[in-house]
């Protein structure tokens, strides 16, 4: 029998979720990647802020030159967002963070003489977490809660093995896919069918072929992708009222990790 | 979400047996009474306070929150005081549950001091309590409650500086766990109506560094009085404190909203078209 | 026929208990505030209306004209407070050629709140009614229920908060109209900025005494988006021409 609601008194019960607002969004390139969101937190018709993070960049020490440059993370680290329920978010990032530490001193513990072979042969290779290892942790955090869900859309960002950019986007229990490019969160029904046009040509024709060929893929260059993060955004601010505010737009490439801002409207 | 599992397309309890609450202890709509022995928490807040807001400023945070604690629209408790001193340089404010800020302010109290055994001026490792500390410990706390649906019903605002680095610091976190850091943050009714006050003087982390401490101050003093105006719940008795990076805190329990002005109220009759 | 039709009303109630389905309307989310000054009153609104989390208008008008001098700010129901205000209007504008009087804000204030009273709420319209008449500078505001409210200021809507704080702290009796303008798009803005249901711009509709009511449409316009980062023409042909039928074809006579 399913339960019918309206038909017995409501009894008052605590609802351990609320909608935090905000978008997300990933797209990878050839030899780079990016995520970014909008810095807003909000809950019903209020602001709690207009300055919140949303992405944690997850990475191994940063050296002095990395520093100087004013970068945020190197070529191994990876892009951490979350969106949704935000104490969830939280308490999923730790999670995560927590494992990479774990993992991380693990992988990077000498080797006792004669187990050499356990190393893969790459002995003198500064070992990290690969994207598809983070990517399959993740799940197995999601689902760890699968009957009391961590209420967000996560999508990480960074480079594969290869150096090649890539993006895993996650449902709140856990099943994840890789992609060219996802949006998640308020936004999402209204940027990814613009993405869906725009990085991956989706209803676009060769001129002159009667809607018979489609338009070739190609990778987008990182001046391009920026250029539609921040139409994406811009856009969805003006339409959706749990987004603006400010927008942090995280670059990953082969020189490391970089943060740009952008002011978004407060209305 | 709807945690009833009945709403997920479970299987009949003919087919696997009922289900178990005890399951993230959620109670569900059918299992959620005495009688079926699933466990019953608090759902709702019985004495309350009403806001507490906080501004930051140049050199500090100042706060500030009503001593009233209602018990529904009653008003219960005159002299209960929400903000609470936490180590050397932080201030805690209450709203919410009454009884559950009691608890946390024993929890607190044993933090501090078991901190203290460890870091006092006899001990090698001197490491006084910071804001952050407080905040971090606290909000962990509040997200544990709310994952076993057994919640404290407050939102709290952590303020202080940074003893250390004479960093101002100001975060929230509320009963589910969700936290934030902003210039200015109010719990409840402040939100509404002290915020958009707040924000005119410093709506973002630059400003609020150009802010000075008696702008602040004026700025509280504002927004109490327009909470007394307007929220039914609140009182004009509240305590003040200002959280400085050089003179340490200044805490006064005794504040009454001053400059209001009720005098063109003797000019308006009934609700429409009433002369006299 | 005259009035509502309640045709529907059985059906709907039978859709909605059997399926998961809701009727949405759009709601003007909104902030609007009324504000009596020396020689007169003014009222002022924002522009977004919103479906939901969605902006569905990012410059629509709240104030609507119920009578030359006699303006009204609507919040709730979008089709309610434009309907009842245009009824009411109308209703106004006959008794006062059949009086051979000018409409008094009075009697627009007791037409709304019987005819929103018989209707016990179901219309969704919250008001703030302001004018001139004869007998001076006049603000009310009227609830969907149909009560009412008479004060020197007043706000409502879902940043009413935001803006009645604005109110309390900087409100004085006996303002300029200057100083009255300034203080109801103050009040306008806070709303915009703090509360997610309000946004875009500010309307103002100023009635002095002995004057023509003005309406100051966009007064402040403080959320200009800024230009695209890029222009997003496809190339003539990315999509193709898969049939094409002529219904009918007709010669231009260009020297006609």
């Amino acid at each position: 029998m399913v339960a019918q609601y309206g038909k017995e008194p409501i009894q008052h019960q605590f609802n351990p979720y609320s909608d935090n607002g905000g978008t997300l969004l990933g797209i990878a390139g050839e030899d780079f990647a990016i995520l970014a969101s909008d810095t807003r937190q909000s809950v019903d018709y209020s602001i709690n802020t207009r300055l919140s993070h949303k992405i944690k960049v997850i990475t191994p020490d940063l050296s002095s030159e990395d520093k100087k440059n004013k970068l945020v993370g190197t070529n191994k680290s990876i892009l951490f967002g979350t969106n949704g329920f935000s104490a969830d978010g939280d308490a999923l990032t730790e999670d995560f963070e927590e494992n990479y530490k774990f993992y991380t001193s693990n992988q990077n513990k000498k080797i006792e003489p004669g187990f050499e072979f356990l190393n893969n042969g790459n002995e003198d290779k500064e070992s990290s977490m690969t994207m598809q290892s983070a990517a399959r942790n993740v799940q197995h955090i999601l689902y760890g809660k699968r009957f009391f869900p961590y209420y967000v859309h996560t999508i990480l960002a960074g480079l594969d093995e290869e150096g090649k950019g890539c993006v895993y986007s996650f449902d709140p229990v856990g099943s994840y896919e890789r992609e060219q490019c996802r949006v998640g969160g308020a936004g999402a029904s209204l940027i990814m069918p613009f993405l869906d046009n725009q990085v991956n040509f989706k209803n676009q024709y060769i001129p002159g072929t009667n809607s018979t060929e489609r338009k070739k893929l190609e990778y987008l260059t990182l001046e391009e992708c920026l250029k539609l993060v921040k139409d994406a955004f811009t856009s969805v601010t003006e339409r959706h009222i749990t987004v603006g505010d400010g927008l942090e737009i995280f670059i990953i490439n082969k020189e490391g990790v970089r943060l740009e801002y952008h002011a978004l409207k407060k209305d | 979400m709807n945690h009833d599992p009945y709403s997920w397309g479970r299987p009949t309890d003919s087919m696997y047996g009922q289900y178990n609450s005890q399951i993230a202890n959620a109670p569900t709509s059918l299992e959620g009474n005495m009688a079926s022995g699933a466990n019953q928490h608090t759902t709702s807040p019985i004495v309350t306070g009403t806001s507490v807001v906080a501004i930051k400023y140049n050199n500090g945070v100042v706060m500030a929150a009503d001593n009233l604690a209602s018990y529904g629209s009653l008003l219960r408790f005159q002299g209960i005081e929400r903000l609470h001193k936490v180590g050397k340089t932080t201030m805690v404010g209450i709203s919410g549950d009454v009884s559950d800020m009691q608890y946390l302010l024993e929890i607190l109290d044993e933090l501090t001091i078991e901190h203290n055994y460890d870091n006092d001026e006899y001990s090698d490792n001197v490491d006084e309590l910071q804001p952050d500390y407080i905040f971090t410990y606290l909000a962990n706390l509040m997200y544990h409650r709310r994952t076993k649906m057994n919640p404290l019903w407050n939102a709290l605002i952590v303020s202080g500086v940074n003893s250390k680095t004479g960093e101002p610091f100001l975060q929230y976190v509320n009963l589910l766990g969700v936290k934030y850091s902003s210039p200015s943050i109010a719990t409840g009714f402040g939100a509404h109506l002290a915020i958009p006050l707040l924000r005119k003087l410093a709506d973002s982390e630059e400003e609020a560094q150009k802010l000075t401490k008696e702008q602040a101050i004026q700025g509280i003093k504002d927004s109490m009085r327009v909470l007394f105006y307007r929220d039914t719940r609140s009182s004009k008795n509240y305590s003040l404190a200002v959280i400085d990076k050089d003179s340490g805190i200044t805490y006064d329990n005794d504040v009454n909203v001053e400059d209001m002005s009720w005098k063109f109220a003797k000019d308006i009759r009934g609700y429409g078209t009433q002369k006299v | 026929m005259a009035g509502l039709s309640f045709d529907n009303h059985k059906r709907n109630e039978f859709l909605q208990s059997q399926h998961n389905v809701s009727f949405k309307t759009t709601s003007t989310g909104t902030t609007i505030v009324g504000i009596k000054f020396k020689n007169g009153v003014v009222i002022a609104a924002d522009t977004r209306s919103t479906q939901g989390p969605i902006v569905a208008d990012k410059n629509c008008e709240k104030l609507h004209r119920m009578a030359p001098k006699i303006w009204c700010a609507g919040a709730g129901t979008a089709a309610d407070t434009e309907a009842v205000t245009k009824l009411i209007g109308n209703n106004m504008e006959l008794q006062s050629l059949y009086s051979k009087r000018e409409p008094r804000v009075v009697s627009a204030l007791q037409n709304l709140k019987q005819h929103l009273f018989k209707y016990q709420g179901h219309l969704g319209a919250y008001l703030i009614v302001a004018g001139v008449d004869p007998t001076g500078a006049h603000l009310f505001s009227v609830q969907a229920h149909g009560s009412t409210d008479v004060g020197y200021y007043q706000s409502l809507g879902s940043g009413s908060l935001a803006a009645m704080a604005v109110l309390e702290s900087e409100f004085k009796m006996d303002m300029t109209k200057e100083e009255a303008i300034k203080l109801a798009s103050d009040a306008i803005e806070a709303g915009i900025w703090n509360d997610l249901g309000s946004g875009s711009n500010v309307d103002v509709c100023v009635m002095e005494i002995g004057k023509d009511a003005q309406l100051l449409r966009n007064y402040r316009t403080p959320n200009v988006r800024e230009v695209k980062e890029k222009s997003y023409r496809f190339a003539r042909g990315t999509t193709g021409i898969l049939r094409t039928e002529i219904v009918a074809q007709y010669e231009l006579d260009t020297n006609a």
